[in-house]
């Protein structure tokens, strides 16, 4: 990962600026640019993209492949240091913090549901969701127990000592939700979540993923290139060549 | 570490197979090691025995001699003249007879040491029966090794028509690889006159003094002309080929722990190149690359571990069977040496992964198939 860019420093949160910007939203994130690579070859993979996100909101970031949704969701998570513009979790401006913060945040603040799962495939599932727990030293009585408690409550109570590769495709993404839940995050970040699953499976997830979200106040952001998806969500967004918009707010939001 | 120790663990537990590759490697190689350890243990102990195991810790040659026993020529005469030495606790005559002997059971090849019975020189590894007392003509010490051929306390052994009768048993005397007796100066004289005539005129030669001392060796050596003193240790590594097997044999086992290093670094970072998408999910999820090196440490010094324990457990078995004829010697000292430098290796072979480990892009998580 490159350094924080210095241009940053100034941004501070100011509802004045932004129109839709509420003063609830969990996420907020400002006049956004990437650029890869410098000179001749500098691609801008983002351009000044802003949006904000409500605590207990699920929304949904589409566009095609290389429209910049991967990127914008990377700074977002702390996974990429943005070009110019900010990111506020909270009280928290992400793209201030340093290397070694922001692995920290990510363990404590962001919940990850990757496109194939990406289960520790030598952990069983009670042990992947154990795992996170550890990274940031919860206590292992306390981590048991909510370890099975959300197993249990994605129907996952008697596949908690199955190793991965036990697991169907379902039940994988199931703990990866359960994963991406374990550190009680602020955010949940999406990757295509459907991309291993067929339609019906996918439909599933999504719709447990944005109930999971909304019923524990979290705010979640779910990438995804098929649009029969985001019924299960709030609102989404549209990238097209690294220009973001506001499309619509979904209807039948999350049920 | 609490995570690096569950990350460790878990994958070994549940990736034995993959594991068990490496281990096996490694205890092969400890094997290998261990083996050439006990044979260079075994080809020094077996040459240098005569002069490790007595009561000198010093030996005056002739000058001209570069610390060879059998190559020195002193006279009787200068054991007293060392005796008187300021530091020499006492000082006692050496002749040294390569030649072959009758013992009950037929010839044997052996080393002849002609000793004042309890003054330095006189072994201190008395197994069974007793030293003989000064002076006392027509006895010998037997070293262990002669068992196999029958001698032990009450037979004799005879060279060139001069017999000897074995009052005790003495262990790790051997001189060249020889089994040794040792005896009285005249009894030896007299064995060597027998087979050497042409020495027989040579009534006071001796080949060497040893000593009991704490003073300087460079003043011990001055106070006698046309001597050298050496210690006990450095007339060993003097005997022809010790110095130089112990070189070759040693820098063939550091090459080949070296190897275990590689094989660890190999291994390894073909486990970490597989584990790339993983590791960068992982460290998405906010794991340090600290933890993720340590679980890759954790992993190479357990499988070094468990390849030593195999590799020693083997090595000891190979030990049983080998042919007593071969001069192997398995020492715990070489076992504990040889296990912890291969440990070490492993270790060493695992932090090379660690770079590759820390370029992982966490960002590389997230994106990829699609």
């Amino acid at each position: 990962m490159s350094e924080q860019d210095a241009t940053t420093a100034d941004m501070g949160p100011d509802p004045l600026i932004d129109a839709d910007q509420r003063p609830t939203a969990l996420l907020q994130v400002r006049d956004v640019t990437k650029v890869y690579g410098t000179g001749h070859t500098a691609v801008t993979a983002l351009q000044t993209a802003t949006m904000s996100v409500e605590q207990g909101e699920f929304v949904a970031l589409v566009g095609p492949s290389g429209s910049g949704k991967t990127t914008l969701i990377s700074i977002i998570g702390g996974l990429l240091a943005p070009t110019t513009g900010s990111v506020h979790i909270g009280d928290i401006d992400v793209t201030a913090l340093s290397r070694k913060e922001l692995t920290r945040f990510r363990a404590e603040r962001v919940g990850f549901v990757f496109q194939s799962a990406n289960l520790v495939p030598f952990l069983t599932a009670r042990e992947n969701l154990l795992y996170v727990a550890g990274l940031i030293g919860s206590s292992k009585s306390g981590a048991r127990a909510r370890a099975d408690q959300l197993l249990e409550e994605l129907g996952l109570a008697d596949r908690a000592k199955n190793l991965p590769e036990q697991l169907s495709g379902g039940e994988r993404q199931r703990v990866a939700i359960g994963r991406a839940l374990m550190n009680d995050p602020d955010l949940v970040l999406v990757d295509e979540p459907t991309a291993a699953l067929d339609t019906a499976l996918g439909r599933q997830v999504v719709q447990l993923l944005g109930r999971e979200v909304k019923d524990r106040g979290k705010t979640g952001i779910m990438v995804t290139h098929d649009l029969r998806m985001v019924e299960y969500t709030d609102r989404v967004f549209q990238i097209l060549d690294g220009h973001l918009t506001h499309v619509e707010s979904s209807t039948g939001a999350g049920h | 570490m609490n995570t690096s120790m569950m990350l460790a663990s878990a994958e070994i537990r549940r990736g034995r197979g993959r594991f068990a590759s490496v281990v096996s490697a490694l205890a092969l190689i400890v094997f290998l090691v261990l083996v050439l350890g006990a044979l260079a243990d075994g080809l020094f102990f077996g040459a240098t025995g005569a002069v490790r195991s007595t009561t000198a810790n010093a030996y005056a040659f002739s000058s001209d001699a570069e610390g060879s026993l059998v190559r020195s020529r002193l006279d009787i005469s200068d054991v007293a003249k060392f005796a008187q030495v300021p530091g020499v606790a006492s000082a006692g005559p050496v002749g040294v007879l390569l030649t072959g002997g009758e013992g009950p059971e037929g010839e044997l090849d052996l080393a002849v040491f002609g000793i004042s019975m309890g003054a330095a020189g006189t072994p201190n590894t008395l197994v069974s029966g007793r030293i003989p007392e000064p002076g006392e003509v027509g006895v010998a010490l037997a070293d262990q090794q002669l068992d196999q051929f029958g001698v032990r306390i009450g037979t004799t052994v005879s060279v060139g028509g001069n017999s000897a009768e074995i009052v005790g048993i003495v262990s790790d005397t051997s001189y060249q690889l020889q089994p040794t007796i040792w005896t009285s100066i005249d009894t030896w004289r007299a064995m060597r006159d027998a087979v050497r005539p042409e020495l027989s005129g040579e009534a006071t030669q001796i080949n060497a003094v040893a000593l009991t001392t704490s003073a300087d060796l460079g003043d011990i050596a001055a106070a006698v002309d046309g001597t050298n003193v050496l210690t006990a240790e450095a007339t060993g590594l003097a005997i022809p080929g010790v110095e130089q097997q112990n070189a070759t044999l040693n820098s063939i086992i550091y090459t080949t722990l070296a190897v275990s290093a590689l094989v660890v670094a190999l291994f390894f970072a073909l486990l970490v190149l597989e584990k790339r998408e993983l590791f960068a999910s992982l460290k998405a999820l906010g794991t340090p690359t600290s933890r993720l090196g340590w679980a890759v440490i954790i992993q190479a010094v357990v499988s070094s571990v468990l390849g030593v324990v195999i590799g020693s457990i083997v090595a000891q078995l190979f030990g049983l069977v080998i042919p007593a004829s071969v001069p192997t010697l398995f020492r715990p000292e070489t076992l504990i040496t040889i296990g912890v430098f291969t440990v070490i290796a492993g270790f060493a072979g695992a932090l090379f992964s660690l770079r590759r480990i820390a370029r992982i892009d966490p960002a590389t998580a997230i994106g990829g198939v699609l």
